[in-house]
């Protein structure tokens, strides 16, 4: 059980936020209490339009809350704002920079903004290039840079006044494998260095890698949160993920049926949560074939991220980097499908 | 008890820092986007020509001995004014990068993110106030009233660049498109236009003399253009000084308002 | 210049006949394209139609008093009556510049790499362009003039000279978009366009259109009294302000078709060579 204390840096107490009104009106964030203890990275989780960016949003004062209350940092939200600025960092989802200035203008600015003396804000805008791989090209316009050395220098615009709170929003989408790594690596060192960071991602391997806890969230509400590991023990039994033809789906399926709760699984793929765990592979195996049921092909997954979230939800991520094509799902037998 | 997170370093953003960075900003993307820039500063001028050249008969029949002397004024306010229109195509770029977030999540003290656009539309209307100024001379301009008469012009000029520039910013966080530049243009244009920008008070007639003896702008450019027609005098310089004030005050409290809408 | 493309079965793909049923077919699509672009862009279409009714009623106001002097009624009866050319030119002169900047954008965002991916008539691009710009050229003297009328103003040459006056400022559309064309189809770019556009203020205002050459002096008189803008304006004034003549069509008409000859060409040859450069 999660002990809420207002001590923490983050906390947010049936956090809402709306955009119009009357029956029109979209509801963004319905309702969420989270909290972030100090010195945790905190993975939020969910699709497009979950909700994630607006609720960092209001934590970082970018929008006022429709309703409910945060704390950021030990100061509201809403009537401290310009004290919640002084101790967050905040790197939104779009690199949030100026093509035409290079990357030294864009610190110095920066420095200035966070009111770091003329005195030291060359120097720490050197240290932040040096810090993110930028030194060499601090000289160039932003617009020449790269979408990953983008992102590099965002998260060093949101280090200039050394806050303890870091708010990360999507930071590693539309990044190649390489930069998501050398970016995973810089969060890990900088939660090390003793900064709070609350990051939001619709990969569910990142927050798998990064996070010491996870929240997904779904149209506006919070539905899952916890400790990945325990999250995945939760959901239990592992997934068999078989593929069969087309014609042969519905023999398959009553087969499966046979040998535990059938799962939402991609778009050809037929999945079911084996409580025996392998035990239970070579029976299943027997029974399609005695069916005479064709298998393309057959794997057996451990409970992921992708099946907590497929089972709080109904849906699968889209984005999910996952090395099957299917993954576990909620029971109750119904097709998975993918969340657009 | 709730006990708050102190930051490791509690630093104040100095207002007169932030502002003299968002104009050494301004002047940045002037230099690095100078093609844009060209317009604000090609078009006063040729206006200077064109309209002095075109109506000058007309501003002679109503006893102004070279149109230059009445046109440079119109030109120097109006070119100010352009710097309006680039005031809101920086803002909405800043919007479309993200920029602006960031600008929004530094604690600085809100009217800093007005004022510093507001001073870069003066830095930006330097060049052009100077070259129709040139221009001017060139053409034969009559200077009796001496050095005031630059100050004069020199501050209508800025005072409309003030104002339309806090115009736009207020048009730019409402809107957040480019319909915010064209509605200023258009806002500016007319303003400026429905005033003495043509003809003296005296030689109008109809619907025009009613809106210009009411229009602000008259006042301004009465105050900008007292010394090249004779002596800058208070009487002929309280009135656009006045203008410049309330017309600035409606427009800053315009641009603090769209920007508080913003983080609504 | 007429080409097409094969598609790729060899076969010339089906539609109207080769030739010229084809390219005025291919013309009127890319017209009827251009015009609803043009009309879902009100933002980008008003200034056209605000802006030259604004500065004739500024003009009306403003030298009102002026228009009372003999040597101007020599000229027009009222400054509404002698500014009504103007304003059409105004009009053409914006329209056309925004109709060859959407060409422009069209090439910079790849449709006109599309177009020409399909068996459309080349020639008929440009001309599609060019439709557009008479279309908007036609509605704007048709708006201008019945508001010009409802103001007080007179056409002294009736039915005839209103359709000259319509027929004259499809022509100078024509032509100036054949020129800002060529630029655009040049250029690729959206940003040359628009920058051409100080260029085309200056012929405007260094002529006869906003005020009367009687009344200009020295180098300034020198240039209105040889810029062709001078002419063609004061050829639809006297639509306005004259009895019939011949010599109106042949300022009205002739010379901006001459001119749209030239500029066609010009955005003919500047098309060949890109698509000689594809």
């Amino acid at each position: 059980m999660q002990i809420v204390t207002s001590t923490a840096p983050i906390v947010a107490s049936g956090l809402v936020r709306h955009f119009g009104s009357g029956d029109s009106a979209v509801k963004a964030v319905d309702g969420v209490d989270l909290q972030v203890n100090d010195g945790e990275i905190f993975g939020f989780l969910g699709p497009n339009g979950a909700g994630k960016s607006t609720t960092v949003r209001v934590l970082t004062t970018l929008l006022k809350p429709t309703g409910g209350s945060a704390r950021v940092a030990g100061f509201d939200v809403a009537t401290e704002a310009d004290k919640v600025r002084r101790a967050i960092g905040v790197a939104l989802q779009d690199a949030a920079i100026d093509p035409l200035m290079t990357g030294r203008e864009l610190l110095a600015l920066q420095c200035v903004l966070y009111g770091i003396p003329k005195t030291r804000s060359a120097a720490r805008g050197e240290e932040l290039l040096e810090r993110v791989g930028l030194t060499a090209a601090g000289d160039r316009r932003v617009g020449t840079y790269s979408g990953g050395m983008r992102r590099r220098l965002d998260l060093a615009l949101s280090l200039v006044h050394e806050p303890s709170v870091l708010f990360l929003d999507e930071p590693t989408t539309g990044l190649d494998p390489m930069s998501r790594l050398t970016l995973w690596e810089e969060v890990r060192r900088l939660n090390r260095e003793g900064t709070t960071v609350l990051l939001t991602t619709q990969y569910l391997e990142e927050a798998d890698q990064l996070a010491d806890r996870i929240a997904i969230i779904d149209h506006g509400r919070i539905v899952r949160e916890g400790v990945p590991r325990d999250l995945k023990a939760a959901v239990g039994a592992p997934t068999l993920l078989v593929n069969v033809k087309p014609d042969q789906v519905d023999s398959a399926r009553s087969v499966l049926a046979r040998f535990g709760e059938l799962r939402p699984t991609a778009e050809g793929t037929l999945g079911v949560g084996l409580v025996q765990g392998a035990e239970a592979v070579a029976p299943v195996i027997r029974a399609l074939d005695e069916a005479g049921v064709h298998v393309h092909h057959l794997e057996l997954n451990e409970p992921s991220l992708d099946d907590v979230f497929a089972e709080a939800t109904g849906y699968r991520l889209e984005g999910a980097e996952t090395s099957t094509p299917a993954a576990a799902g909620p029971a109750g037998g119904r097709p998975g499908r993918r969340r657009r | 008890m709730t006990v708050a997170v102190e930051p490791r370093r509690e630093h104040s953003a100095d207002s007169s820092a932030v502002i003299a960075a968002l104009v050494r900003r301004t002047l940045l993307r002037v230099r690095r986007m100078p093609a844009a820039f060209v317009p604000s500063i090609v078009m006063p001028v040729f206006q200077l020509v064109a309209f002095s050249g075109a109506f000058g008969a007309a501003v002679r029949f109503a006893g102004v001995e070279n149109a230059m002397d009445w046109y440079v004024p119109l030109n120097a306010v109006q070119g100010a004014s352009f710097g309006a229109m680039g005031v809101s195509f920086g803002l909405i770029n800043d919007m479309q990068t993200g920029f602006f977030d960031r600008m929004l999540m530094a604690p600085t003290r809100r009217w800093t993110l007005i004022a510093g656009p507001m001073a870069g539309a003066i830095a930006r209307a330097i060049v052009p106030i100077l070259l129709v100024v040139v221009v001017g001379f060139v053409g034969g301009m009559n200077v009796p009233g001496g050095w005031l008469a630059f100050v004069t012009i020199g501050v209508a000029a800025v005072g409309i660049a003030l104002v339309s520039s806090a115009f736009a910013l207020g048009l730019t966080y409402r809107m957040r498109n480019m319909g915010a530049a064209t509605l200023t243009q258009f806002a500016v244009f007319f303003t400026i236009f429905l005033s003495t920008s043509q003809v003296p008070l005296a030689a109008m007639s109809g619907w025009l003399h009613a809106v210009a003896r009411v229009n602000p702008m008259t006042n301004v450019l009465r105050l900008a253009r007292q010394g090249l027609l004779g002596d800058v005098t208070w009487d002929q310089t309280w009135g656009g000084l006045l203008a410049i004030a309330v017309m600035l005050v409606l427009s800053s409290a315009f641009a603090l308002s769209g920007l508080k809408r913003l983080e609504r | 210049m007429n080409t097409t493309l094969a598609s790729s079965t060899g076969r010339v793909a089906d539609g109207p006949a080769r030739g010229f049923g084809r390219l005025l077919a291919h013309t009127g699509s890319l017209t009827r394209r251009s015009v609803v672009g043009r009309l879902r862009q009100p933002a980008a279409l008003a200034p056209s139609f605000i802006f030259p009714l604004f500065f004739a009623a500024l003009g009306a106001a403003s030298f009102s008093r002026i228009a009372e002097r003999p040597d101007f009624q020599a000229i027009a009866p009222s400054f509404l009556n002698y500014n009504a050319a103007g304003a059409i030119l105004q009009g053409v002169l914006f329209a056309a510049v925004s109709a060859s900047g959407d060409l422009a954008t069209d090439i910079e965002q790849g449709f006109f790499e599309r177009l020409l991916a399909s068996p459309v008539s080349r020639t008929s691009i440009i001309l599609g362009r060019l439709g557009s710009a008479m279309v908007v050229a036609v509605t704007q003297v048709v708006v201008f003039l019945a508001i010009f009328i409802a103001f007080g103003a007179r056409i002294e040459t009736g039915v005839i000279g209103f359709f000259g006056l319509v027929i004259g400022g499809a022509l100078l559309a024509l032509a100036m978009a054949g020129l800002m064309s060529g630029i655009a189809v040049r250029s690729g770019s959206p940003e040359v366009v628009q920058g051409s556009f100080p260029l085309v203020f200056a012929l405007m205002f260094l002529s006869s259109a906003f005020f009367p050459r009687i009344y200009m002096t020295g180098w300034y008189r020198t240039v209105a009294d040889w810029n062709p803008m001078s002419h063609i304006v004061e050829g639809m004034q006297s639509f306005m302000n004259e009895p019939l003549a011949a010599d109106q069509f042949l300022r009205a008409w002739v010379v901006p078709l001459g001119i749209a000859v030239a500029g066609i060409l010009f955005a003919l040859r500047a098309l060949s060579t890109r698509l000689r450069a594809l």
